[in-house]
C-alpha cells in the first residue's frame, strides 16, 4: 500500500471510529445506568462502583409502582406490532397484486395516491384520527392503535410491494393462466411465494414502526393494562424523582426485540431498502 | 387434438387497429408457422388464440367450439414463451406437473405423465433441479415439457428459440419438429426468422402490417411468392428485385430497365407490353457466365465455404448471386450473371402482385 493510500485509509478509519463512538455512547449510557444501584444513579461514573442486575430483577418481577403491568404492557407492544405487520402485509399484498398483476384500471392512481399520503406528516393527523376512533367507539382499545398504525404503514407497503411485483415477469402469470390457474390460485401459488423476501422486509418495517410508536399509543390508549411499553416508559417521567436506573433497564429490554429482528432479517432489510429504490 | 380456425379476426387498441381481419384454417395435427417482421401482429394473433388478448372482432374456434369468451384456462391449450416463464420457486418436476395439479389430477397420474414427458425430452436427470440451475436449452425443454404433460388440443409457441444461441437454436428446431412428428398435436408457432419458418412448418402464414400476405407450404412460398413482400421476406440472401418495363415484340419477351439493361424472360411470361414491372430473381438462380446474361461489375465477394455470395453492380442496381463454386471471382471483375429463366418472378410494379405466368 502506498503511503498516500494508507493516509486516505487512516482518515476514513478516523471518521468511522468517531461515528461509531457517537452512536454507541447513548447505548453505553443506557446500559451503565441499567446496572447502577439507585443510590449511585447520579454519581456520574463511567463504570458503577458496584454493578448489579437488581434493576432487571425488579423490572421482570414487576417490583415497582411504574412497572406494575410490565409483562402485560410488553405483551401489548408485541401484540400490536404483530397485528400491524400481519394486517399491513395483507393489505399490501392484495393491493399490489391487484395493481401489478391483475392490472385493474385505477391501479396506477391508487398507487400514486398511496405515495401522496406521505406528504402529510403523521402528527398532523393526530386529532382527526383521535376523533375518528372516538366515533368508532374504539378509544382506549388496542385496536384503535392497530388500525391507526396499519393506516400509516399500508401506503408505503403498497408502494414498495408494487415496485417488487412489477419486477416479476408477467409471462409467469400468463403461463399460470394457460396452465389453468384462477387469479386466486395465481396469488397463492405463484405470487406470494415469489414475493416472500420483500414481504419479510415490509413486514419487518411495519412491525418495527408499530413497536416504536409513541405518539399515537399515548394518545389513543389510557388504561395501564392497555398501553404499550413505550407509553409506560414515558410514564416514568411523570414524577420528579424518576427511577432512572429502572427506566434504563426497561429501555434495554424494550430495545432487544427490534435488535434481534433486525439481525435475523438484515439480509432482507438491506435488499428491501435498496431494491425498491431504483426501478430497473 | 383439434383444428383451429381464425375467421375475420381483428384487434383494436382504442382507435388503432393492428390486425385487420385475418382468416386462417388450421387442420387437426398441422404445424403452422406465423412469420413476419416485428410489429406485423403475429404475436398478438397468437395471444388472441391463447386467450391472453381480447378479440376485438371475428371468431376464433378450437375444434368446433367458439372460444372468443372462453378464458385461457378452459381453452385446453399449452403455450411455450420466449423467456420460458418457468416458475422459479418450483423444481422441474413441479413446473411440469403444475397444470395437472391445478386440475386435481391424482398424484400417480401426475408422476407418470411427468416421467413420460421428461423421458421424451431427456430431462430425467434434472427433475429435482430449480430453473436457475439449468442452461438455456434445458429451460426451453422444461417449458416444452410443461406443455406436453397436459396433452392439450393445441400447442402455441411464441418465438421459443429467440433467446438461445445460434447452434442450440438449430438443434432445438429439429427437436421441436421431431416432437411434433411424434405427438402430432396441432401447433401454431410464431417466429420472425424465415429459416425457422421454412424448416419447421407444414404451412407458413406470412404476415405484414396486420394482414396475411400469403399462406402456403414452404416451397410454395419460395417458388410462387404471391407478391413482392413475400418474395423479399422468404429466402436468404434476399431475392434480387429490379424495376423496369415489360417488353414483348411477338418473338421474345424481356424487361427493359431504366438504365437500359435488358433482362431476359422466357416465352410465356404474362403481362402487357410497356407495363411497369419488378423483375425478381433469387441469388441462387443466377449462374456465372463469360458471355451471355446480365453484365455486372463485382463489388464484394463473401465466401461461406459451402457457397460464395457475390454482390455486384448492374448499371446502378445492386444484385447478389450465390454460387456453389468460388470461380476465382474478385472485386472489380467484370462478368455476366445468367438467370435461370424458369425461375424468374414478375410482379406488377403498382400493386406488387405476382403476374400469373
Amino acid at each position: 500500500m502506498s503511503p498516500r493510500k494508507a493516509f486516505d485509509e487512516a482518515r476514513l478509519m478516523l471518521v468511522g471510529v468517531l461515528i461509531l463512538i457517537w452512536t454507541l455512547i447513548p447505548i453505553y449510557h443506557l446500559f451503565v445506568m441499567s446496572i447502577t444501584p439507585q443510590a449511585e444513579a447520579f454519581a456520574g461514573a463511567v463504570w458503577p462502583k458496584s454493578p448489579t442486575l437488581d434493576n432487571y430483577t425488579t423490572v421482570l418481577t414487576q417490583g415497582h409502582y411504574f412497572l406494575g403491568h410490565f409483562w402485560q404492557q410488553l405483551f401489548n407492544s408485541a401484540m400490536v406490532a404483530v397485528a400491524v405487520a400481519v394486517l399491513t402485509l395483507t393489505v399490501g399484498a392484495c393491493a399490489s397484486f391487484a395493481i401489478s398483476r391483475l392490472r385493474v384500471r385505477i391501479g396506477e392512481t391508487v398507487s400514486n395516491l398511496a405515495l401522496l399520503t406521505y406528504l402529510i406528516p403523521a402528527a398532523f393527523l393526530a386529532i382527526p384520527m383521535y376523533a375518528t376512533m372516538g366515533q368508532y367507539g374504539l378509544l382506549g382499545s388496542r385496536w384503535s392503535l392497530i388500525l391507526t398504525m396499519v393506516t400509516f404503514a399500508s401506503p408505503y407497503a403498497i408502494w414498495m410491494l408494487r415496485q417488487y411485483a412489477d419486477k416479476l415477469p408477467y409471462e409467469l402469470d400468463e403461463a399460470a393462466r394457460i396452465d389453468g390457474a384462477s387469479p386466486i390460485q395465481i396469488f397463492w401459488l405463484i405470487y406470494l411465494p415469489l414475493m416472500m423476501p420483500s414481504m419479510v422486509a415490509i413486514g419487518t418495517y411495519a412491525l418495527l414502526l408499530a413497536w416504536n410508536e409513541y405518539l399515537y399509543a399515548f394518545l389513543l390508549l389510557s388504561a395501564d393494562t392497555e398501553i404499550t411499553l413505550s407509553v409506560a416508559l414515558g410514564h416514568f417521567l411523570s414524577t420528579d424523582d424518576a427511577p432512572w436506573n429502572l427506566l434504563m433497564a426497561t429501555g434495554i429490554i424494550y430495545a432487544l426485540p427490534p435488535a434481534a429482528i433486525y439481525y435475523a432479517f438484515r439480509r432482507y432489510m438491506v435488499a428491501g431498502l435498496t431494491a425498491g429504490a431504483v426501478k430497473s | 387434438m383439434a383444428s383451429v380456425s381464425v375467421e375475420a379476426v381483428r384487434k383494436r387498441y382504442g382507435a388503432l387497429e393492428v390486425i385487420h381481419g385475418i382468416d386462417i384454417k388450421i387442420p387437426d395435427g398441422e404445424f403452422v408457422v406465423l412469420v413476419g417482421p416485428s410489429g406485423c401482429g403475429k404475436s398478438t394473433l397468437l395471444r388472441m388464440i391463447a386467450g391472453l388478448e381480447e378479440i376485438s372482432g371475428g371468431v376464433v374456434r378450437i375444434g368446433d367450439k367458439v372460444v372468443n369468451e372462453v378464458p385461457s384456462k378452459d381453452r385446453d391449450i399449452a403455450m411455450v414463451f420466449q423467456n420460458y416463464a418457468l416458475y422459479p420457486h418450483m423444481t422441474v418436476r413441479e413446473n411440469m406437473g403444475f397444470s395437472l395439479k391445478l386440475r386435481k389430477a391424482e398424484r400417480g397420474v401426475i408422476a407418470e405423465r411427468v416421467k413420460k414427458a421428461s423421458q421424451i425430452l431427456g430431462l430425467d436427470p434434472y427433475l429435482e433441479r430449480y430453473p436457475k440451475q439449468l442452461s438455456g436449452g434445458q429451460r426451453q425443454r422444461v417449458a416444452m415439457g410443461r406443455a406436453i404433460v397436459r396433452n392439450p388440443q393445441v400447442f402455441l409457441f411464441d418465438e421459443p428459440l429467440s433467446n438461445l444461441d445460434a447452434k442450440l437454436r438449430v438443434q432445438m428446431r429439429t427437436e421441436i419438429k421431431a416432437l411434433h412428428q411424434q405427438l402430432k398435436t396441432t401447433s401454431i408457432y410464431v417466429t420472425h426468422d424465415q429459416i425457422e419458418a421454412m424448416t419447421m412448418a407444414d404451412r407458413i402464414v406470412v404476415m405484414h402490417d396486420g394482414i396475411v400476405e400469403q399462406i402456403g407450404s414452404p416451397l410454395e412460398l419460395y417458388e410462387q411468392p404471391a407478391n413482392l413482400f413475400v418474395a423479399g421476406f422468404i429466402g436468404s440472401p434476399a431475392i434480387n428485385l429490379i424495376h423496369g418495363k415489360l417488353r414483348r415484340d411477338g418473338t421474345r419477351n424481356w424487361v427493359a430497365t431504366d438504365a437500359g439493361v435488358d433482362l431476359p424472360l422466357d416465352g410465356n411470361a404474362a403481362g402487357q407490353d410497356g407495363q411497369p414491372v419488378v423483375y425478381g430473381i433469387r441469388p441462387e438462380h443466377l449462374a456465372p457466365s463469360d458471355s451471355s446474361g446480365l453484365p455486372v461489375t463485382v463489388s464484394v465477394v463473401e465466401p461461406t465455404g459451402a457457397s460464395t455470395f457475390v454482390y455486384a453492380d448492374l448499371s446502378g442496381a445492386q444484385i447478389c448471386g450465390v454460387f456453389a463454386e468460388h470461380h476465382g471471382i474478385h472485386p472489380g471483375n467484370r462478368m455476366n450473371f445468367m438467370p435461370r429463366l424458369d425461375r424468374v418472378h414478375l410482379f406488377d410494379a403498382g400493386t406488387g402482385k405476382r403476374l400469373a405466368g
